[in-house]
């Protein structure tokens, strides 16, 4: 089955991927607009894909958090850094290892 | 013994417990086998990870660039207003397979270049720049798409690995122990009665002997 790819991002951000012909974007200016388009995309049955850079998750804390920890098995979320490259010290992907396996084990690298 | 309170200690009861036990190993032992598979998998998936998210930042870094380029040698709304034109068409087809019983994504990547004019923008307004950055961020869609499908993978196997792992401790470390403590109750009740038992039989004929 085919489905759409989203990006919630900042202006430039959006606006690359949407030269690359990506279906929905939304662009983060405020808290509750993006919250509002992200259980709007969750809910959606044709959106496959949710890009989101780090700064906006960042910026919306918890509230996203919780709603990826809620959501089903698609879309899928994948977490990108923006053009300056800032991703956050503590590594999701890196802490539910620990959470799971209880040890520690590198995945960074630039990431 | 505090454990042992509720239970009558019959053979039955016995019988039954036994079996109670029996089957709370074989669950144990499966559940065991599932984590270990689970794991194997787990960490397959993160060695993957690791090599395509150096791949797909440094592509990204790359399209970042060229967009930036673009911005500044085309001009901000001349590229926002490319981008508003472009034709929008990208659909990525997710299957999903089973690991142990859980469905995890599977994406079907192809390459998503498009040629300049499949683009939608005007060629004519355009400078080569913007048809740089197009391309840049249609290569590194690709390699994002992979990353999200192993990403929500590891997350979904993660969540599972957890669950099955709080289950094999909660049989082997609660419900094995007391239903072994309970079995053990039991069988040593019965022993007890069966030497109250004996004790009692050899008193009556002692009784019985010394009537005679």
């Amino acid at each position: 089955m085919s489905f759409k790819i989203a990006v919630v991002a900042d202006g430039e951000t959006v606006t690359g991927f949407a030269l690359a012909g990506v279906l929905e974007t939304h662009v983060h200016v405020n808290k509750e607009e993006t919250l509002a388009k992200l259980d709007e995309l969750f809910a959606s049955k044709e959106v496959g894909v949710v890009i989101i850079t780090h700064r906006v998750a960042e910026a919306l804390g918890s509230e996203f958090r919780r709603r990826v920890r809620v959501k089903k098995l698609l879309p899928a979320v994948l977490r990108i850094p923006d053009k300056t490259g800032w991703v956050p010290r503590v590594d999701e992907l890196q802490e539910i290892i620990r959470r799971t396996v209880g040890a520690e084990i590198t995945v960074k690298e630039g990431g | 013994m505090a454990k042992a309170v509720g239970i009558t200690p019959t053979r039955m009861e016995l019988l039954r417990l036994r079996q109670r036990v029996a089957l709370a190993q074989k669950g144990h032992d499966l559940l065991r086998e599932k984590m270990d598979a689970l794991v194997i998998e787990f960490f397959g998936i993160v060695r993957r990870i690791r090599d395509a998210r150096v791949k797909a930042m440094r592509r990204l870094e790359a399209a970042y660039h060229a967009l930036s380029l673009c911005f500044a040698l085309q001009g901000t709304i001349e590229t926002h207003q490319a981008a508003r034109e472009a034709r929008k068409e990208l659909v990525v087809d997710i299957s999903t397979r089973h690991v142990m019983g859980i469905l995890v994504p599977v994406f079907d990547v192809r390459p998503i270049e498009r040629h300049a004019l499949a683009r939608g923008y005007s060629l004519y307004a355009t400078s080569s720049a913007l048809d740089e950055a197009s391309r840049e961020f249609e290569k590194v869609l690709g390699g994002l798409l992979k990353l999200a499908e192993l990403e929500e993978g590891a997350r979904v196997i993660a969540l599972e690995l957890e669950k099955t792992k709080r289950r094999v401790n909660a049989l082997k470390y609660v419900i094995l122990p007391g239903l072994k403590a309970m079995v053990k109750f039991i069988s040593m009740r019965l022993d007890e009665m069966e030497r109250e038992n004996f004790s009692r039989l050899k008193r009556i004929k002692a009784m019985l002997e010394a009537r005679e």
